[in-house]
Order: C-alpha cells, then structure tokens, then sequence
C-alpha cells in the first residue's frame, strides 16, 4: 500500500450517522468486506419493505381502490382551468367582421415584444372589421411569448384572447411565428350560433 | 384669402417692452418682461399650464378658445391689499402685470380643468385605438392628467363623415376636432395663404376650406403637427402605424437647399413620415409640404439592391467585386480622359472623395456639379464670390432685418424656408418687404401679397428696373425725403420698357433707404445672362444704404453649396481655391458625345432630365464610351449607364450637408442600406484603393476629419463639433 493512497479510514467520514456505533460498526465491517450474514438479511428486509409500498400503490391503482392524479395523454386530457391563458384566438363578431381593429395596443403592452401589426384601411368594397381601420398583418412569434395575457387586457375591442389549446410544440422555429392566418377564429357563416342563444344557454 | 392674414400682428406693430414687472405663479417669484402671456412666463419658469389652443409660435389674439389654460388671478394694489379676480382666467391671453399673484393648482383650477375637458370630450369620438395621433396626443395626455375618468354625457355625440380630404395630403376627421384654431392660425400667422377657416357656429363649428376647393397650400403638412387632437391627420401616414411602434432617427432634408432639420420616424426599415426637428435659426418647427410627405423615393421598391452592368444591351446584376474591377479597368485605361459629374444631392464626403480620385490619382480635371445654366465660367472670380458667400445673412438674421427686397424669385417655391422667415420679419417683426419680379413669375408667389411694393416689371427689362431703383434710392438719400411723396422737380420719368410707375419706384427706394436692407435673388436673377450687371446693380443697392454684404443668392439643392466647397467645380480645388483648369458639364457632354471622353462618372446627378441643354445632355449621355451613374434609382440617365452602382438614400447613411446659409448639417444612419446598395463616399474610397490611393478611408469620420484638415473653411467641422444643429463654415477672406 502506498503512503499517498487513500485509507480505507470510515472513521475520517463525518456523518451525524457516523456516531451511531451501530451504524459506525456496520459500516466499517461492510467496507472491509468483513459483512455478516445477518448483514445480507437486513439489507433484503429493507428492499423488501420498500417495494412492498410501490407494489402496495400499483395494485390500489390498478384494481381503482382510490382516485389517481395521472391521466394518460395523449390518450386523455385534463380539462384546463377557467381563466387559463394559452394559444392566442383572433376574434369575430357573429357577422363574421374581424375584432381586431389594427390598433397596435397588444403590441405595446407586450413585455416580450413578440407582437407585430401592420393595419391598413377598411373600405366599402373590402370590409374587414367594423370602422375604419383593420390588420393587415397580426404576427405573434410564440417563442417569445410569455403568456402573460396583457395583449388581452390591452386590447380595445376584445379581439386577441388567450385560450385554452396549450399544445404549441413544434419542429422548427419558423412555425412558431403564427401569422394572422392561424390566429384568426374560423368563421362558418351557416354554423353560426347568434350570441343570444349562447345567453339564454 | 382672407384679411386676417394680411396685416401686421400687434406684436409686430408694438414690440414687447423692455420693462420688466414681478409677478409670483405658485408662489414663486418671477420676473418677466411686462405684457408677456402668464402662460409664457410659466412655461418658462417649468411651471406646468395645460393647453390646447396656445402656441408659442402663432398670434395670440386668437387664442383662448379651449378654456384649458385657466388660472386663478389675483392682484396687489398698491396699498398692499391683494385682491381675487372672481373668476378664472386664461393664462395665454392674461398680460403679466405687476404684483399679479397666479395660482395654476388650486382645488378650484382642478376641478375647472375637469370641466373643460369634459366639454371638449363631448363630442369627441374617443376612437384612440384606430386614430393616427393615439400616443402622442395632447387631448389624450390632458385627459390623463387633469381630467376626469369618465364622462356623464350620454347622449348621442355629433356625427360627420370620417376621413374627410383636405387635400391629397391632409385628411379631416370633424368628429375629433375641438375647434381650437390652431391650423387656421397657421395658414394666417405662418404660411400667409389664410386657407383653413372655420366654419358655421356652435358645437357646429368645423375647418374647412373656403367653398370646399382643395387645401394647397405648400405648407400644408405642418398642420398636422399642430393639431393637439388626431382632427387632421396624414394621408401618407394614415394607419401605417402606431407611435410605440416607431423609430426616429435625426436627419437633414434633402428637397431644397435650405436644410430643415427633420425626424424620420421609421419602422421596419421604411420611413413612414417626415416630421420637423426644432432648430430655432432654420427652420423653427416647420417644413415644406415637399419635404414632409417626398419621402416615398427612400422605400421605394425601385431602389437599386446591387451593381448593374450592361451586357449585350440589357443589365445584369453582378457583384460589387465585378463592378469595381470593370470600373478601375476602365478608368485606367481612360488615363485622364475620364470626367465626373455630381449632383447638389450628394453628400460632402462623397464629393470629396470623388473629386481626390479624379484629381489625385487618376490626374484628370474634368469635374463638375452645375446642371443649370450659369452664366459664369467657374474660373471668374465673381463666381467665386457671389457663389463661395452664397447668402450674405443668416437664415435666422433675416427677420432682424427692417426692409427685405425679393428680386427674381418664386421664393415659396424655391426656398420654403426663406420665405417663412421673411413672412415672419414681416407678420411679427414689422419689416417691410419690397418684391420685384416679372410677369411670368408673380403669379405663384406668395411675396407679393404682403409686400409693400410690388415693383412687377416687364420681363427683360431686369436691369433697368434696377437701374432706376439705383438713381430713385440716390434721390431719396440725396433729398432725404424717405416718406414724403416723389418730389415733382426730380421726377423724372422711369424708363417705359419697365412699365413701372414713378411712384413705386419712388416707394421702394424710400423703403430701402431706412437702412437695415436685406435682398434676396432668386433663380431668375443667378441664371440670368446678365448677371454680372444684376449682381453689380444688387451691390450698389446695398452699399448706397450701408448693407453691403446682405446679398442673398441661395444655391437650389440640399448640397449644392457643399459640392461646390469640396471642389466639384473646373479650376476650383477644396474650398474654391485655385487649381489646374479641366472640362465643365456642357464640355464634357460635348467632348462625350464627340467620343472623346473615354470615362463619365455622373454621381446623384440626372443630366439628362435636369441639364439646361436636354438634346446636348442626351447625345453626351447615349454616345458616352463609358458611363458609370451612381444612383437610388433608375433614371434616365441611369438607363443609359454601362455600368450603375447602387447608392443609398439620408436614411441609411451618415454625411453631411452644406446647406445654403453656409450650415454645415450631418445626417444620421437610421437603418441599414437596401440590398447590397453603399454610400457614395465608401464607393469611391474603395474604388480608390483599388486604384492605389495612398489614404485609405474607412468610415464616415475618417473622411469628415480629412476634409476638416484639407477643406480651407471646414477646420472647425469635425465629427465631435458638428452636433445635432450643425455649425457653419467659414468663407475666407477675398483674395
């Protein structure tokens, strides 16, 4: 053995568990490869007691005795919270003209600086939103965006919500800049429930 | 037009005293010349007053119409009682007299500001979110902080048609107006053509022009400035974006020679709007319609992106790389046979470096920058005289002067700037002005409506008007009669081609002769033929009423006088010192069309749409062995190029201009250039290098700092004096 070579010297680690003799004795004799058998015994009785709570758990969840919290997605979904605040929705009104008036609001309560605006002018022939004024380009690069739902808060005429479809992932950076395109509600003439009904609903 | 932008302002008439009164505004005490507004003495003393319908720059008998400015008055008697007025008051109408006790933040003040606003926000649409002034709106940045949360009005507001056109500029939205007159102030005060007006009465009460013609005036676009709410907004502008969403970069007009000092508000590496900078000794807080809304060019789709070069008759994009090696092996094996022309829209530096290459390295003399027919050859040494001192006064000057003579000049048109200023002396300063003009030009000038004198001659009969104006002035000073009428003995007939009357002439010269006189001469007078006997006559003028030096010939483009420092001139070095002579534009041309000239450089310059002699211009240009044109653009001149570089606008380069009062102005880099387009001066110091110059030049100060040493008149111009305001250059003594 060399003199620089660390000693197998337990009684240098410094442990509050090391002045339990019990354990101190334990230790020592195990690392020295001078274990009894009853050492092996109570190794094995520990494991043992150990798995028996994780197997208690599985057969309680497997033969449903209690509720679980794990769902399975994709397969399942939790239902998300009231005023929880995810991908970005550019509304309609029931005629079907856009919310979104262009006024750039979002854009300059955005924290993150992730909105782009551009408006143009409505008119009678090319009627996009009601007044005079509507985005011609409405961008949101969802990389940036912390979802802190100022836009939303800023916004005039309730146009840009934060809704509940949280699955944003993608496979390159490109498609995370969501264009006016994406944003914007889907709008099916005929479909179309009046606000009234939805009221009395 | 209407009379009340036709007389003099009572300011103009009556100066404020020297007299000074001590009056106490939110308990300090202050000392203010008597008669000034309380709301000046405020302002001035960082004490805040809300207003709407004031103006430092406009007349104030007007004012007082949007109630906002109210203040509590109370005054000392002499007994040392203080007495309360019963009732708020105006502070932009409430002369400052002494012991006067203002209060602008009592409970009482508050609650009235509360009120006026909800007044004015009765009928106002509060469509913020879609109006171009949302963000920078004085009604909106008030309401914030005086007014009250919410309105109790509810009942249905006034209604107009939205987007109402002014012009093809200026657009109206009634709803939002609040009636406070200030752009009708300013068509009276400012620009002079007295075009908006208001009205009807009542809450009926809107701008509008007389019979609905269309708002023409050259000014136009400063109302929009002017208008605290968003009533009259900018059809250029219209909903290309919000305020937040802007960059502003300073910058240096480039549409005439004046040099305004503007703001290019941009986004997205587009100028969207041209705003003014304050410079109180050009242009104060105004531009020219020109200026504000000529801005297209820079974000132009047509803009250059890379090097064009012509191969079997049509261009082809190729790299700058290309491009250089094809010019050096051009320009090297023209020897000196090669010449260049620039425009007055090319900065300092490029015009510099460029006329380094021509002379230095490649030893040829042909340069030039004139376009416009110039009676003078640049070797005479009137030229250099009357061009190197360009204008005698200073812009801001010319309102101290008592009588201003316009000779020859459309001068709205020609120089915006001058104009407001010489309008100003007259509105507010109470100088007289003399307009002397032909037939052909009146017409369009705004002069001749406030002149005194309207001396409107037959056309080339020039001279003999001055002439006459010389032997009437002599009169007058001889007789010293400078108001009585002409004396009969002396009256002898002016010269009939003229077609002037005895008397105007008589008037005129009886203006002149108090002294204190400025002239300015326009394009009809620098391009006459003869000019060397205008330019004489002008000087005997001046020097018969002691004003000798107060000649004003201003140059015509933003650069022209710059150019013509730099040394892009035959025979005329860096600061019109004396050099080798070489070939002008009209030589060159000819020696091109000739085919004797292997090589044309024509920098921002289009010779072919703006040389005097268009059918010598396109000859010289088509038949030219070689021609090279750095440009924005396409032109005329361009299409007819073997070989365009892409040049950049103001906006994406930083130089300097001379302006025509001698200001010596920088422009500052907003964004980066189009495509792979470069600055006139990195193109010419890099083609240099290539040639074998010995001093290379890498940045824009690298060239400021060299022409600061080599420039006799730019010493003092150098990237750390040269500030936001500009400084003048100096002219040498004669000699």
């Amino acid at each position: 053995m060399r003199d620089d070579e660390p000693t197998n010297n337990h009684s240098q680690i410094s442990h509050p568990l090391m002045n339990n003799p019990a354990v101190k004795d334990f230790l020592t004799r195990i690392t020295q490869g001078k274990g009894k058998a009853e050492d092996t015994a109570g190794s094995v009785k520990a494991l043992a007691t150990g798995f028996s709570i994780t197997f208690k758990h599985y057969l309680e969840q497997q033969l449903k005795l209690k509720p679980t919290n794990t769902i399975q997605y994709p397969e399942e979904r939790r239902e998300q919270f009231p005023r929880t605040r995810w991908r970005h929705v550019l509304t309609r009104y029931d005629n079907g003209l856009e919310k979104c008036i262009g006024c750039s609001l979002c854009a300059g309560a955005c924290p993150a600086r992730c909105i782009l605006v551009e408006a143009a002018e409505n008119s009678d022939e090319n009627r996009v939103s009601p007044g005079e004024r509507y985005a011609a380009k409405y961008e949101i690069n969802m990389l940036r965006c912390i979802f802190c739902g100022y836009c939303q808060d800023a916004c005039p005429t309730g146009a840009i919500v934060l809704r509940k479809d949280f699955e944003l992932a993608s496979f390159s950076r490109a498609d995370n800049l969501y264009t006016k395109e994406m944003l914007l509600e889907p709008y099916n003439a005929s479909s179309r429930v009046p606000i009234s009904v939805v009221d009395k609903q | 037009m209407s009379d009340r932008s036709l007389t003099q302002t009572e300011v103009s008439l009556n100066p404020l005293s020297s007299e000074r009164v001590n009056i106490t505004i939110d308990g300090i005490s202050l000392s203010v010349p008597k008669g000034e507004n309380v709301i000046e003495a405020a302002l001035n003393a960082g004490i805040d007053i809300p207003y709407f319908c004031y103006h430092p720059r406009l007349s104030k008998g007007d004012a007082a119409n949007c109630r906002m400015c109210l203040v509590e008055v109370a005054s000392t008697a002499p007994d040392g009682s203080v007495r309360k007025m019963p009732k708020p008051q105006t502070a932009c109408t409430l002369p400052a007299a002494e012991g006067m006790i203002i209060d602008t933040n009592t409970e009482k003040i508050n609650k009235d500001r509360k009120g006026v606003l909800e007044f004015l926000l009765i009928n106002h649409p509060l469509d913020c979110p879609v109006c171009d002034r949302g963000g920078e709106c004085p009604l909106q940045n008030n309401t914030l902080y005086y007014g009250a949360s919410a309105s109790r009005f509810t009942e249905e507001k006034r209604h107009y048609p939205k987007a109402y056109p002014l012009s093809a500029q200026v657009v109206l939205d009634r709803e939002r107006c609040i009636q406070c007159a200030r752009c009708t102030r300013f068509t009276d005060d400012i620009s002079g053509d007295a075009q908006l007006g208001l009205l009807k009465r009542g809450s009926d009460v809107e701008v509008g022009t007389f019979a609905h013609t269309s708002f023409n005036s050259k000014f136009s676009g400063n109302v929009i400035e002017l208008c605290p709410v968003g009533a009259l907004t900018s059809r250029t502008y219209r909903f290309k974006s919000r305020p937040w969403d802007l960059m502003t970069q300073k910058s240096i007009c480039s549409k005439c020679s004046n040099g305004c000092n503007i703001k290019l508000d941009y986004r997205m590496d587009e100028v969207l709007r041209v705003n003014a900078r304050l410079n109180e000794d050009v242009n104060e807080e105004w531009t020219c319609d020109r200026g504000k809304f000529g801005h297209d060019y820079i974000s132009s789709p047509d803009r250059l992106k890379s090097p064009l070069m012509r191969k079997d008759g049509k261009f082809v994009e190729v790299s700058w790389h290309q491009a250089y090696s094809l010019l050096a092996d051009k320009l090297r094996a023209a020897g000196t046979n090669c010449g260049a022309i620039a425009g007055g829209r090319t900065t300092n530096e490029s015009v510099y470096l460029l006329q380094k290459l021509f002379r230095e390295i490649l030893g040829s003399n042909n340069l030039d920058c004139r376009l416009d027919s110039n009676p003078l050859p640049a070797s005479d040494p009137l030229f250099k005289k009357s061009l190197q001192t360009g204008m005698g006064n200073k812009i801001a000057d010319l309102e101290k002067m008592k009588t201003i003579m316009v000779i020859g000049s459309d001068l709205q048109d020609e120089q915006p700037i001058l104009f407001l200023r010489v309008r100003k002396a007259w509105r507010f300063k109470g100088a007289k002005v003399v307009y002397v003009s032909d037939h052909l030009t009146t017409d369009s000038t705004a002069v001749s409506d406030f002149a005194s004198v309207n001396l409107i001659y037959q056309p080339g009969s020039e001279i003999t008007v001055l002439k006459d104006l010389e032997n009437a002035l002599a009169r007058v000073l001889s007789a010293n009669t400078a108001d009585s009428e002409p004396p009969a003995q002396l009256n002898t007939q002016p010269s009939e081609a003229t077609g002037l009357s005895n008397n105007d002439i008589h008037l005129a010269a009886s203006l002149l002769a108090k002294g204190e006189i400025t002239i300015i001469a326009g394009k009809s007078v620098s391009q006459h033929s003869q000019y060397v006997e205008l330019y004489q006559s002008l000087t005997n003028l001046l020097a018969s009423t002691n004003s000798e030096g107060n000649l004003n010939i201003p140059v015509h483009e933003c650069n022209s006088l710059g150019t013509m420092d730099m040394g892009m001139l035959p025979g005329s070095g860096p600061g019109f010192t004396k050099c080798a002579g070489g070939m002008g534009t009209a030589e060159m041309l000819q020696a091109s069309a000739d085919g004797n000239l292997q090589v044309l450089w024509v920098m921002g310059a289009d010779p072919v749409q703006n040389f005097h002699n268009n059918e010598l211009a396109v000859r010289g240009i088509e038949n030219c062995p070689f021609l090279v044109v750095s440009e924005l653009t396409l032109t005329e001149t361009a299409k007819r190029a073997d070989l365009v570089l892409p040049a950049v606008s103001i906006a994406e380069q930083e130089g300097t201009f001379t302006s025509c009062e001698g200001r010596v102005q920088k422009l500052f880099k907003a964004f980066e250039p189009v495509g792979s387009s470069k600055p006139d001066w990195l193109i010419v110091a890099e083609l240099s290098a290539i040639l074998g110059a010995k001093n290379l030049y890498f940045t824009f100060n690298d060239v400021l700092q060299s022409i600061s040493k080599e420039v006799p008149g730019y010493e003092k111009i150098n990237p750390g004096t040269i500030g936001d305001q500009g400084i003048f250059r100096t002219v040498p003594a004669a000699g």
